[in-house]
């Protein structure tokens, strides 16, 4: 009741500022462009004053890039900051308002976003031998809705081969690392491309699908399942390919993924890798203090364009991620985990499935996703089938892994369920042989040897 | 195992309890040693499941996995109309009509049943342990079988011998998903029904029979030799006079039902009425129906007038029948003798006239020393066997003489036939080591072991039966046996484990530090195939790997294992035995995308396409448009198969070769030797440095064992 009031002053705000809003500006911004991988992390350090002394509510903050995967707002006594994005019909540009908890005229604000398949291959098709060369395409200046006073930008890069990037003077190149500005009085919504050309080595891979299953089991055991549809989506392979040339060549095929590393969680036992062909030989399996890792090798090394699909699957002890007082449980565990670093999923579709008899549940994620119908499956020993909560999400990257909760009833005496049909069945086996036995069932009487 | 199965008959008395009888004890002697036996032979052929992983193996057991997961997805209305438009591009393979539909039906029933049941079991995995499953049924029907032609304790040893026996084993381990997996219960089940209905002269057994009949007609083209077997059968039960109502009315019956019934399977047809295969089926029918009125005229008529019919009868219908069979043949309404056939009578016809059948490992004549590797004891055992049949002649042991006789004969002609003496083996030695065991035990217990625990009865009727042999000869013989049986239980485990029990599509080797080094790539290779060519791409590679690819690969491929068109392999040969040149017109015309060899130089695999190179170039060789290609300009002047500087000049510019050794060349693979040295041949190759013009590399797997190269397109004109 109280959020929703909050709320409702915010808008009527935000609705009164607007006639003033030229009162407001970015006094000062830092920003770090990190596009050392095939996602850009930019994390904007920017500093919000109100010229006329007013205290500041709320600011709208504007993502000019497409495909944003992820946004956090913290103000500077590292706080959250509430984000609402601002629906707006014929732009496709983002606008979020930011509300910050505390009203004072002068506000700083820590800004994470991070941004998918805005790093593209140029050119977009290379030979086996080839680097691999990325065009990356951003604004130089911050796109704001208020005038900036001051700004600078701090280009990473993945090495130091830089072919070409915008001449906006001032500017610094050193090694790996190119530092745009100070730039001074930038009007607002000023629209300036930065385009930089450079060697990007790093694998660009994208998860195309996830199907990640989990299955709850009340006998103390967790089976998670990943169906992975993978794809590298860097410069695609042109021409024949070499396995001489691979295997002889250090530098042949720098950009083709030959093995990348999963983290799974440190209880994971009975892990699994393989394909619709069987097992999948190739991979190491190290054990963490604080997680497993897997080092997973494709069966065929991953050139740009070639696709691959596999499933990954484990156990983990329920103990860890299953709570329960009476007969309400409470399931936490990851909504997505690690598959590789830097990884970017296109599609992930998530499906929980519960003990047979789990009624009242409830689902709560970390950030918004798509639920999907509820739904029953049969398996082993089922009779009315367990409930099946599922749900999706787009474009998600590692920052997304954190938790959801699940809460539902389920009453410890249908755990006895399973083994009293296991029982029931052999004995009305066993009852139905002496039947069998004892009985004479022929048309025509026999008499009997002794 | 065996030991305490030999003495089952027997040896219930020393597990006495005091509150069950003889008879109690007996059953759960017997009973223990069924389900023993019947969970052993399930268990040994897992070895290959614990060493790698639940696959399926080799080749035609791909293509029987394909078309069950087919069956299962879309029901059998469908596969029975299925029209594979993904083998034998662009010909189609119709597969509902081209099969037998046992196997498949089988598992996919098994899979419904089990998903009925909520038992959420993968097709594969039904699929993989299908094979032992039955291996365990055919124990039961083994022992069932034997109990009705000699006795209960015959029974018990045969189950046993059989449950390990590598001879069948090696058709039936887990992930060996074939029809003879499932075809030798069928054939053991109808033999062991066609007993009984002989037995007893009732319709009811020879009915179930029939039914048996049907569903080993509808699982393994080996029907065939059931369908001459009986026949023989009943014809030996005439020539020894012992021809009766019962026979004729087992087999009258089965003949009918069993006919009828086997032509429902589309593949089989009518055959059954047409094929010279089963005319021997068709007469004896027609010789019972006669023998029969002869016999009502025999008790009807003085002898006489009966002597005269008899006579002229003999005369006129034989020759009739000699002027029909000839005519028939002759405008082709009986089929010809086919070569498969033909080889099996006369073992080197096939090598003479087809180069295809010639050309399949399975098909060569059994050697001498795979008689001992797939058997052991059982080839010394078997004519003890025969003869103890012998000694006490009756209408089931004629049958069981018969079918080892001709089965023994069999197997000496095709290594593949080996599956069906097997049976046969164990069953007359387990009547063989039943007999002598159930002989001499009772002198050793007379003499040394505590009578205080057998029963007074027993105990009695063995003084009577142990005149003539002494103690100690005894207890020397029994120790024999016993010695011969472990020995056979350790080789066929050893069997088993080292040369039956490799899944063939992972290949695993011993590097020199002793770990063990897995080549996985031959799936890696088709993975590779199917995520990163098109959908409709079409794949040219020898027939070996047509069920493997479109199987794992899902892709278009223009001949596999059924090796129906010989033209088409012809050209497919022809192709891989060209020049670069002469061969993109072939593949040009076939439409082909890419071209896969395999290749064994790098790692030392032995069964690779160089290796088979001269199968390509006599099967290319044997078809009019193949005419040019000829077996000996691949000789090397002296004669040789080489591969090196000395070969032939035609071998070194063919197709297959520059694809296997493209780029070998500068490969150096062992230690000490030059650069581009053929492990496999164990020689430097002679054609090193070579671009491809109308090919390029696609894909090579890690250790180099499956090659895959695309067909280049068309130049464009003017550049």
């Amino acid at each position: 009741m109280e959020t929703n009031w909050v709320f409702f002053v915010a808008m009527i705000f935000s609705v009164t500022l607007n006639s003033t809003i030229s009162d407001v500006i970015n006094k000062n911004l830092e920003r770090t462009l990190d596009i050392t991988s095939q996602l850009v992390k930019t994390t904007y350090k920017l500093t919000v004053e109100e010229t006329s002394g007013k205290p500041l509510k709320d600011y709208e903050f504007i993502v000019r890039e497409p495909n944003l995967s992820y946004i956090s707002v913290k103000d500077g006594f590292n706080k959250k900051v509430e984000i609402e994005e601002i629906q707006e019909n014929g732009s496709n540009l983002l606008k979020f308002n930011l509300t910050f908890s505390e009203f004072s005229s002068k506000q700083t604000l820590l800004i994470e976003t991070v941004s998918t398949k805005n790093i593209l291959a140029y050119p977009s098709h290379i030979k086996q031998n080839d680097k691999q060369l990325v065009k990356f395409v951003g604004s130089l200046y911050l796109y704001s809705k208020y005038p900036t006073y001051a700004q600078k930008t701090n280009v990473i890069l993945s090495s130091p081969n830089i072919l070409s990037h915008t001449q906006a003077k001032p500017f610094l190149v050193s090694s790996n690392k190119i530092f745009l500005g100070p730039y001074e009085n930038i009007e607002r919504l000023v629209d300036e491309e930065l385009v930089i050309h450079y060697e990007n080595q790093s694998p660009f891979l994208t998860v195309n699908t996830l199907g990640r299953t989990i299955e709850v089991s009340h006998w103390g055991n967790i089976a998670v399942k990943e169906s992975i549809h993978m794809t590298h989506t860097g410069a695609k392979l042109k021409g024949p390919f070499s396995r001489y040339d691979f295997q002889k060549d250090g530098r042949s095929g720098q950009s083709a993924v030959k093995s990348y590393k999963t983290y799974l969680p440190a209880s994971a036992f009975g892990v699994y890798y393989r394909d619709t062909n069987g097992n999948i030989s190739t991979s190491n399996m190290n054990l963490l203090r604080d997680s497993v890792e897997l080092e997973l090798r494709p069966r065929f090394p991953l050139f740009g364009g070639w696709k691959t699909q596999y499933i990954l699957g484990y156990n983990v002890p329920s103990y860890e991620y299953l709570f329960s007082s009476g007969n309400e449980y409470l399931l936490k565990m990851h909504v997505i985990d690690h598959i590789h670093d830097n990884m970017s999923i296109d599609e992930a579709v998530v499906t929980i499935i519960l003990p047979e008899g789990s009624s009242n549940i409830e689902l709560v994620t970390p950030y918004s996703i798509k639920r999907r119908q509820n739904d029953l499956i049969h398996t082993y020993l089922d009779t009315v089938g367990r409930p099946v909560v599922s749900f999706s999400q787009q474009n998600l990257v590692e920052s997304h892994i954190s938790q959801f909760t699940l809460k539902y009833r389920f009453s410890k005496i249908s755990l006895l369920q399973e083994p009293f049909l296991v029982i029931l069945f052999i004995y009305i086996i066993f009852l139905f042989t002496i039947v069998l036995l004892r009985l004479d069932f022929s048309l025509t009487s026999h008499f009997h040897k002794d | 195992m065996t030991v305490d199965t030999s003495n089952g008959s027997n040896g219930g008395a020393t597990k006495a309890r005091g509150f069950l009888t003889w008879e109690k004890q007996e059953h759960l002697v017997k009973l223990a040693i069924l389900i023993l036996a019947a969970v052993l032979s399930f268990a040994t052929r897992l070895f290959s499941v614990l060493r790698f992983e639940s696959v399926i193996h080799e080749f035609d057991p791909y293509f029987n996995y394909r078309t069950t997961r087919f069956l299962a997805e879309q029901g059998f209305y469908k596969f029975h109309n299925w029209f594979d438009d993904r083998a034998w591009y662009p010909l189609g393979r119709i597969i509902g009509g081209t099969i037998y539909p046992g196997l498949m039906v089988t598992s996919a029933a098994l899979y419904r049943l089990m998903w009925m049941l909520n038992i959420t079991i993968d097709i594969r995995n039904v699929c993989v342990f299908l094979a032992p499953f039955f291996s365990s049924l055919t124990t039961l029907v083994t022992y069932a079988l034997t109990k009705e032609i000699h006795s209960t304790g015959a029974g018990l040893v045969a189950a046993a011998l059989i449950s390990i026996v590598p001879g069948y084993i090696s058709r039936s381990v887990a992930g060996s998903y074939d029809n003879e997996g499932i075809a030798i219960f069928c054939m053991l089940f109808t033999y062991y029904l066609w007993i009984k209905a002989v037995k007893t002269g009732t319709i009811f057994w020879s009915a179930m029979s029939a039914l048996a009949y049907f569903y080993m007609v509808s699982s393994w083209g080996g029907y065939v030799f059931l369908i001459n077997l009986i026949p023989l059968h009943v014809l030996a039960l005439m020539f020894t006079g012992r021809f009766s109502h019962r026979i004729y009315i087992a087999y009258s019956t089965l003949y009918c039902v069993g006919t009828i019934l086997s032509m429902q399977i589309s593949f089989v047809g009518f055959q059954p009425i047409q094929s010279s295969e089963h005319m021997l089926a068709l007469g004896v029918f027609g010789l019972c129906q006669i023998h029969a009125f002869v016999d009502y005229l025999r008790s009807r008529m003085p002898k006489d007038h009966f002597d005269l019919l008899f006579k002229t009868l003999v005369s006129s219908v034989i020759s009739l029948v000699l002027i029909v069979g000839t005519l028939l043949t002759l405008t082709g309404k009986v089929s010809p003798w086919t070569g498969r056939f033909y080889s099996l009578l006369d073992p080197s016809y096939a090598k003479n006239h087809i180069p295809i059948i010639a050309s399949v490992s399975e098909h060569q004549p059994t050697s001498w020393s795979s008689f001992y590797f797939d058997l052991q004891i059982l080839v010394f055992l078997f004519p003890a066997g025969l003869y103890f049949c012998f000694s006490r002649l009756t209408d089931a042991n004629i049958f069981i003489i018969l079918y080892g006789v001709t089965s023994i004969y069999f197997a000496g002609v095709m290594v593949r036939l080996m599956l069906v003496l097997a049976p046969v083996m164990c069953v007359l030695s387990g009547i063989a080591i039943s007999h002598l065991l159930a002989k001499y035990i009772k002198c050793v217990d007379t003499g040394t072991s505590k009578p205080a625990t057998e029963s007074k009865r027993q105990h009695k009727k063995l003084e009577q039966q142990s005149g003539g042999v002494k103690s100690e000869v005894a207890i020397g013989f029994v120790a024999i046996i016993t010695l011969m049986l472990i020995v056979y239980t350790l080789h066929c485990t050893w069997v088993t484990s080292e040369a039956y029990s490799s899944p063939s599509i992972v290949l695993s080797a011993r590097s020199h530090d002793g770990g063990r080094i897995i080549f996985d790539d031959f799936r890696e290779a088709y993975y590779w195939l199917q995520m990163n060519t098109p959908e409709n791409a079409r794949i040219m590679s020898w027939w070996d790997y047509g069920y493997q690819i479109t199987a794992m690969a899902n892709r278009t491929i223009l001949v596999d294992n059924n090796t129906w068109n010989n033209t088409h392999i012809s050209r497919v040969g022809q192709a891989m035995a060209s020049s670069e040149e002469k061969a993109y017109e072939i593949m040009r015309e076939l439409d082909v995308d890419y071209v896969l060899v395999i290749f064994g130089g790098l790692t030392g695999y032995s069964s690779d396409d160089i290796n088979k190179f001269l199968w390509m170039v006599r099967i290319g060789g044997s078809t009019d448009r193949g005419a040019h290609i000829k077996e000996k300009d691949y000789y090397a002047a002296n004669g040789e198969f080489r591969v090196d500087k000395e070969g032939s000049p035609t071998l070194l510019n063919c197709l297959m070769y520059k694809m296997c050794y493209y780029r070998f060349g500068q490969m150096y693979t062992e230690g000490g030797k030059a650069q581009g040295y053929d492990r496999v041949r164990a020689a430097e190759i002679g054609n090193k440095d070579f671009e491809l013009d109308v090919l390029e590399e696609a894909y090579t797997t890690e250790h180099w064992l499956v090659r895959i190269y695309k067909v280049k397109d068309l130049p464009n004109r003017g550049v």
